[in-house]
């Protein structure tokens, strides 16, 4: 049988978790699931920046994981079951997302990229980059390719990431938003 | 030229185009999983509005809670498609939010800064 109190105590160390998912991603079940942290939010009376925030980076992330996994770029309809992603509370009272996937090699290399850039970047340039990829992006990406994770990282304190190599130049992409 | 409503959903807002009154309004959330092919039908009715039958004066009405990062880009192209309109047509753009709600606010101003010759005003909201 499963061992439920390890799961028990992971929740108990890294204090409250709101909501965690691991499987396929739909779009329907990423609304069901910002709904049910819509209603999490109230009930917690959590202001509403702190609120928008953890919805945006939810619907950032979750988007990003199902678009990813529906892509046939690596020549084949690859099903990510190994997505997981995570909304919780931390002992000091903040909040943090936190999610995982795989990728292929050209994709982590991108983002590792860009990430890395984030993190030498202060919020006022973060805040530039965004808005010169939005400009230039005109028409060009249909998924809103390239700003997401300069969306995320304007709306939380620090951002945490790790590519861990699988096999066959894949890679475990693991990230996290502290808000 | 026909009105075109769309019903609000969970994640898309509650659109509004009348071609008589001349308002284009949308209200609610904005995260499809399809952004662009989800607003095209707007996008080609509003071409088409100041092709056409635009009013004297056009009043737009944001009112956009939260959205996706590929609404954002979405809600660029909104903005210039209206630059490139207004010299030929008087707009009056209000990007409406709730006062508690400092990232939509943010993002107007945003909006504002990246099309300084649109007159593009903040409104808090009415309680």
């Amino acid at each position: 049988m499963m061992d439920v109190s390890k799961l028990q105590a992971i929740l108990e160390n890294d204090g409250i978790v709101f909501l965690s998912y691991g499987g396929f991603l739909t779009q329907s079940l990423i609304v069901g699931m910002t709904e049910a942290l819509e209603k999490e939010t109230e009930t917690a009376a959590i202001n509403m920046k702190t609120a928008n925030n953890i919805y945006t980076i939810f619907i950032e992330l979750s988007q990003n994981m199902m678009t990813y996994s529906l892509s046939p770029e690596e020549g084949e309809q690859r099903s990510d079951a190994n997505g997981l992603i995570l909304v919780g509370k931390q002992q000091d009272d903040s909040y943090y997302l936190l999610s995982q996937n795989v990728m292929g090699l050209e994709g982590k290399e991108k983002l590792e990229k860009k990430l890395q850039g984030i993190l030498e970047t202060d919020l006022a340039g973060i805040k530039k980059l965004y808005r010169e990829a939005r400009r230039s992006g005109k028409d060009t990406h249909s998924k809103g390719g390239g700003i997401g994770f300069y969306e995320i990282a304007k709306r939380c304190q620090s951002i945490e990431f790790d590519f861990k190599p699988l096999n066959n130049d894949k890679f475990t992409f693991k990230f996290k938003a502290n808000i | 030229m026909e009105n075109l409503t769309l019903d609000e959903t969970k994640y898309t807002p509650l659109i509004e185009l009348d071609a008589a009154k001349g308002v284009i309004a949308l209200t609610g959330k904005s995260y499809p999983e399809n952004t662009f092919e989800f607003y095209k039908p707007m996008m080609e009715w509003m071409a088409e509005y100041f092709r056409t039958v635009a009013k004297d004066v056009t009043v737009i009405n944001l009112e956009i809670i939260y959205f996706n990062s590929s609404s954002s880009k979405l809600f660029f192209d909104f903005f210039d498609l209206l630059d490139e309109v207004k010299d030929d047509h008087k707009l009056d753009i209000n990007w409406i939010y709730d006062e508690e709600n400092e990232n939509a606010e943010e993002a107007g101003e945003d909006f504002i800064e990246d099309f300084e010759d649109l007159p593009i005003k903040l409104i808090v909201k009415e309680e």
